[in-house]
């Protein structure tokens, strides 16, 4: 038996240590590396190392025509290409000075809530693998699996689909579609409560996001978060409240938001969102305007020299283009205001103090998408 | 309308600022005469009236049409297809505002009574110097170093001005529209 005393603190040799996460881990969702400095468990300073993924697509759209710009955009947040491709279009609109007809903003509307649901499905189930829960996965992505079936039957492809085009959408939707649609939300509605039994209330769960990873309002608008991480921390910051596009000044919704900014509620915030974009589908469906879905668009767009800012509420945060022209049938410069690029850079701040294994924890809830970072 | 009233009381705190000849469409623009006016104008933004968000800062490069012939790899010859002709430096336009300079974009937001304004500065195209807004908002260190790796604009009082989304070997900056690659150890 060993009677030796235990060596006290001070004599115990201590060393920083250097953790590599990612840049190929599942929990980083693509290509990231956080360079951590830890001490014992606690993260003592991070370094967050992007642009593995950086395709210069700003510089791309300078040699590209406005049309193939949309392509595109698809590539940037490729979990939510529809919210993409509506703002870009957007953008280009009001450089144009045109207006989508009345269908197809409807949509439009239509189109990004059902991205939406689409995309906070992915963070569903991905944040509960990654705080060690399997089965919600699999629940998230049956669900997802009826959106992209929605989503091919109007554009042919399920993920990058370029089908808002300047100055409407490209294809009608049938009366199947809109059946399909209601069938949908009937069945997903039960469902939400279901993840809240499932995964949000589990106590284990609870306990893995709460009081972790904590962002306070002011430190959150300071760092540019936007979306569901901004709002999750107070403030009721929605472009579609503040900058109604499309026409979401005429949907029922409540902006949601939570006091406390921890994963928990960066979480939940996503979960009560769906349950909004449900209600502005059913009203989007139930007041589905006739005519036609293309305004009157040049073959070739050219517009006159200026600028224009759009911006839209993706399923991560604001996202906004700038693009500048002049009067040349490209864009002369490009730029996307990418929500995860901004949602990440809080990372070196929130990580510091951190246990090793919160880590995970805190990187899931910001919900990232490295195409959009690194563009 | 809101638009005008807080455009006028910024021009009223800083007479050197004027409305921006080009403007960013249905938003309020003002021109910054010089990069000295910067982090006054700022600062009284957000302490005064309240913008606490800074949405976007960019650049652009003006000097002209890009030169595409710089960047674009020549393309593998397809046995069946005509070999693709090289492409062509696009010709400059009438009625753009080209110059020897970039022009820095900076758009603030605020939540309350939401309005979104934006800022521009133009800095020379030799050496591009501006004030690091990184002291007054955090989210302006990611964004400046981003536009320092793309167009080679310096930031004095940047805590940290490295590049950010491309190699740390790349030489030049690819979003100025003279970008010439130069070749690396990933073209062999």
């Amino acid at each position: 038996m060993n009677t030796a005393p235990a060596p006290s603190r001070s004599e115990l040799k201590t060393d920083q240590l250097f953790v590599n996460l990612g840049p190929q881990h599942p929990s980083t969702h693509g290509v990231l590396r956080v360079g951590l400095t830890i001490e014992g468990e606690i993260i003592v300073k991070a370094e967050p190392d992007i642009g593995y993924l950086h395709r210069g697509i700003e510089k791309l759209c300078e040699t590209r025509s406005y049309g193939q710009c949309i392509v595109l955009s698809d590539r940037l947040d490729y979990c939510s290409a529809m919210t993409n491709n509506l703002a870009f279009c957007l953008a280009a609109e009001k450089l144009l000075g045109v207006h989508a007809p009345q269908r197809a903003d409807a949509l439009r509307v239509a189109m990004c809530e059902l991205q939406r649901i689409a995309s906070h499905l992915i963070l569903l189930g991905t944040y509960g693998i990654d705080i060690g829960a399997f089965t919600p996965f699999l629940y998230a992505f049956r669900e997802r699996e009826m959106v992209m079936d929605l989503f091919e039957m109007v554009s042919g492809a399920r993920l990058t689909y370029n089908y808002i085009r300047i100055g409407g959408v490209r294809a009608d939707v049938d009366a199947q579609w809109v059946a399909r649609t209601r069938e949908f939300l009937e069945y997903f509605k039960p469902r939400l409560d279901e993840y809240d039994t499932l995964l949000s209330y589990n106590p284990i769960f609870i306990d893995r996001t709460r009081g972790v990873g904590v962002i306070s309002a002011e430190k959150a608008a300071d760092y540019g978060l936007s979306g569901p991480n901004l709002r999750a921390s107070g403030p009721a910051y929605d472009a579609r409240r503040a900058e109604p596009h499309c026409g979401y000044e005429k949907y029922p919704f409540d902006v949601i938001t939570a006091e406390s900014g921890d994963c928990w509620d960066r979480y939940h915030c996503r979960v009560r969102e769906m349950r909004q974009s449900v209600r502005i589908l059913e009203a989007v469906l139930d007041g589905l305007p006739g005519g036609e879905i293309l305004a009157k668009v040049p073959k070739i767009v050219k517009p006159a020299p200026g600028e224009s800012y759009a911006h839209v509420e993706g399923a991560r945060g604001d996202l906004g283009v700038y693009l500048v022209s002049d009067g040349g049938p490209n864009p002369f410069r490009a730029h996307v205001r990418a929500p995860s690029f901004l949602n990440l850079s809080i990372l070196q701040e929130i990580f510091l103090g951190q246990r090793m294994a919160d880590a995970i924890a805190i990187l899931g809830s910001l919900d990232i998408v490295l195409g959009e970072v690194d563009r | 309308m809101t638009n005008e009233r807080v455009t006028a009381q910024i021009l009223a705190q800083f007479p050197q600022l004027e409305k921006d000849p080009s403007p960013v469409k249905d938003y309020p623009t003002l021109r910054l005469p010089d990069a000295a006016s910067l982090l006054p104008v700022i600062s009284h933004l957000k302490d005064s009236l309240g913008f606490s968000y800074l949405d976007m800062v960019t650049a652009v490069d003006w000097k002209g049409p890009v030169d595409p012939a710089g960047y674009v790899r020549e393309e593998r010859a397809h046995p069946f297809q005509a070999k693709p002709a090289a492409a062509a430096a696009a010709k400059p336009l009438p009625g753009a505002p080209y110059r020897d300079a970039f022009t820095l974009v900076y758009a603030l937001s605020r939540f309350a009574n939401p309005l979104k304004i934006f800022l521009k500065l133009d800095v020379p195209r030799e050496q591009p110097r501006a004030a690091s807004l990184a002291r007054i908002f955090r989210t302006a260190d990611w964004q400046e170093r981003e536009v320092f790796d793309l167009f080679g604009i310096f930031f004095d009082g940047h805590p940290d001005l490295r590049r950010i989304l491309t190699l740390e070997s790349l030489q030049g900056h690819p979003l100025r529209k003279d970008y010439a690659h130069a070749e690396d150890r990933f073209d062999r």
